[in-house]
């Protein structure tokens, strides 16, 4: 049974706001030493990423589209005849629609989420 | 003559861009004693679980460190990475602590077992005893928010944005929390 009798609200109110305040000054005042605890993060942190240079990508894109043009001018009969043998063997399968299509999407999925891949990364 | 210390600014600046790994150790040396506090009070005195709640906050805070806009204070931005740490934590045990707040019935308050002739120090310790008891049995809310904005000193619009709640809502938590301390903490309310 509560043998207390009803305080008077204000003074309840201010009361409890006084042990909050208190308690909170306590809490600000007290100062957790590291003990270590910096040393531990640092540990757990993922290892660190290569660095790539933002002139890395273009290069290499460069450099492949570079090797790919000296190849067509090199040697020009072989990219028509490996485009040709290409098409034959494509024609000779017998593909339906629905197998075309399916491999369009599969590929335009792999290149959209490799693109969405490379974009995050960076 | 030693160089001022580097702002958190610079060290947030230097981490992100140089991926500079001292940096971010003097920003967690900076402030790990705040936010390990801070956790120590949301989980109610368990300092193991407070200090690994810490840790999981400095390691998403390296991780999304280029994400951190400076449109809060640094320490107000790790509040909010350590709040939302525990309020995940907390939800996985919601269950357990469900449990715990209940036993209430059992703890006969520290004011009812000291009478009237007790020292003032001795008074205010289990003052303090009994505050932390009623305050682990408010809701997450509500002790996230008392937490915000008593204890981290944090204006209402921060906490807001700690708690990722409107003002109003933070507001409320406060005050209901404050009423649920009033009934727990009744013993210790001055008679007229």
């Amino acid at each position: 049974m509560n043998t207390h009798t009803t305080p008077d609200p204000r003074e309840a109110d201010d009361w409890l706001e006084q042990a909050l305040r208190s308690d909170a000054r306590e809490h600000r005042d007290g100062y957790v030493d590291d003990a270590g605890f910096t040393a531990r993060v640092m540990a757990a942190l993922p290892a660190a990423m290569e660095i790539v240079p933002r002139w890395r990508r273009p290069a290499v894109a460069a450099i492949w589209a570079a090797a790919a043009a000296g190849m067509a001018v090199a040697l020009p009969g072989v990219a028509l005849d490996i485009g040709r043998e290409a098409y034959r063997l494509l024609a000779a399968q017998p593909l339906s629609l629905a197998q075309v299509g399916v491999t369009l999407a599969v590929l335009g999925i792999g290149t959209w989420a490799a693109a969405a891949w490379t974009l995050q990364r960076d | 003559m030693a160089s001022p210390p580097d702002s958190d600014a610079a060290l947030i600046a230097r981490a992100v861009v140089q991926d500079d790994r001292h940096a971010f150790a003097e920003l967690v040396r900076r402030h790990q004693s705040t936010v390990r506090a801070c956790l120590r009070k949301l989980t109610a005195g368990n300092h193991a679980l407070a200090d690994d709640l810490a840790q999981e906050t400095f390691v998403l805070a390296w991780r999304n460190l280029k994400s951190f806009r400076q449109e809060a204070r640094f320490s107000t931005w790790l509040y909010r990475i350590a709040t939302n740490c525990w309020l995940a934590d907390a939800r996985k045990r919601k269950e357990e602590l469900l449990g715990d707040a209940g036993g209430d019935g059992d703890d006969e308050s520290m004011a009812a077992a000291l009478g009237e002739a007790t020292p003032d120090h001795a008074r205010g310790a289990a003052l303090k005893m009994d505050l932390e008891r009623a305050m682990a049995a408010l809701s997450e809310g509500e002790r996230a928010a008392i937490v915000q904005c008593y204890h981290n000193d944090l204006s209402h619009e921060e906490a807001s944005y700690v708690l990722g709640m409107p003002v109003g809502t933070v507001k409320t938590h406060i005050l209901r929390g404050k009423q649920k301390l009033k009934i727990a903490l009744a013993a210790w309310a001055p008679q007229t």
